[in-house]
């Protein structure tokens, strides 16, 4: 008895959920604010004291077109949704701006549970492939960063393929890939 | 008497015939109206006629510093709420004037943990105080910070009106599930059963 029920359903189209880790891009710079395109249907705020060791001096270097990983501190169907990148003991977990080069492209809301869902195979198999790395948002965003431009497309041109592929599919072309 | 329209901005009288009421001026020696209306004419007894001009035929109620009014939430940020002033005490407004209610105005006591989002809702019917005429964008200033004003009426995610259960919360009658709101405590001979 107890426990928590929810009904897993395929769609495209983030609502941001507060909790909720996403990848955003900065449009604009608002007095002390940054505004965030996450994919829904209102721009995210974000203020310049919301990422680890920021103070009034000490601002955080985010341009406009940059990619930031962080959480939706606030997020209902009333107000515009408030993202911050420290945990509420003030660290950043990870979170902040996401760094130079790097590939961003969109994928279904349910490739990206599935992808983080704990022992993901995907992910343990792209990764006998060539090391990279990896950020996933909710909001169907994944950002992936190999070593070579072109690995990094491969790595890319699979997970996209892999809403689609069976598991027996997805592991022959691994192998083919591999073999080269 | 019958009442004359006349456009903005009409020459109405020369300014030695009549003197000048509201809702016009004097210039160059004449009284022009600075209303779109109705003209009217009131005869002072020893001196000369009033002539003002109105828009409607009962004049306009505005809202006071202290008044209490009650007016519906339509839309919230996390610093304020934006509302819509409808009756000013118990009398209906023919347009709504637009007010503002700050987070510092909702509550009384602890006015830092307060979250807009947990004591309005759009569409929320709240009861409140006119602090201030307010700024340039005519937004009248509102509070909420006393116990007999807030929310009174205050419908679920499910479209049912909620009952109110303590000062911070209500509850749906049919899926109930309990919502945050800043719950007036109305006064009992206001209640009609």
């Amino acid at each position: 008895a107890g426990g928590v029920y929810w009904v897993d359903s395929q769609q495209k189209r983030y609502v941001p959920v507060k909790g909720d880790h996403v990848i955003g891009i900065v449009t604009a710079k608002a007095g002390d604010v940054f505004k965030l395109d996450v994919g829904g249907s209102e721009q995210a705020s974000l203020s310049y004291l919301a990422f680890e060791g920021a103070t009034k001096r000490n601002r955080p270097n985010v341009q406009v077109g940059d990619l930031i990983y962080g959480q939706f501190l606030v997020a209902n169907k009333d107000m515009e949704p408030e993202m911050v990148c420290i945990d509420s003991s003030g660290r950043s977990t990870g979170m902040g701006i996401i760094g130079q080069d790097g590939f961003l492209f969109k994928v279904s809301l349910g490739l990206i549970r599935k992808l983080l869902a704990p022992k993901c195979e995907i992910i343990q198999e792209l990764s006998q492939l060539y090391p990279f790395e990896l950020v996933l948002g909710m909001n169907g965003r994944i950002w992936v960063k190999a070593k070579t431009v072109q690995q990094t497309l491969i790595i890319v041109n699979i997970l996209e393929a892999c809403e689609y592929m069976t598991a027996e599919q997805r592991k022959q072309a691994l192998a083919k890939l591999s073999g080269n | 008497q019958p009442l004359n329209p006349c456009p903005l901005g009409e020459r109405l009288c020369s300014a030695e015939e009549a003197t000048a009421g509201s809702g016009t001026y004097t210039r160059h020696g004449f009284i022009f109206s600075s209303l779109a209306g109705w003209v009217e004419k009131k005869s002072e007894d020893g001196g000369l006629p009033v002539v003002s001009v109105v828009r409607d035929a009962e004049s306009q109620l505005l809202p006071d510093v202290g008044a209490v009014v009650t007016c519906k939430v339509c839309s919230i940020n996390s610093r304020f709420a934006k509302v819509h002033i409808l009756y000013i005490g118990s009398v209906p407004l023919k347009s709504t004037f637009r007010g503002t209610i700050r987070r510092e105005d909702i509550r009384a006591t602890e006015k830092d943990k307060v979250e807009v989002y947990k004591s309005f809702r759009p569409g929320d019917i709240v009861l409140a105080k006119v602090i201030s005429l307010g700024d340039a964008q005519s937004n009248y200033l509102l509070s909420t910070a006393e116990n007999e004003l807030g929310v009174v009426v205050a419908r679920s995610e499910a479209g049912v009106q909620m009952v109110p259960i303590s000062w911070c919360e209500m509850q749906c009658p049919q899926t109930h599930t309990k919502d945050f709101r800043k719950v007036a405590r109305v006064q009992p001979q206001f209640l009609q059963t």
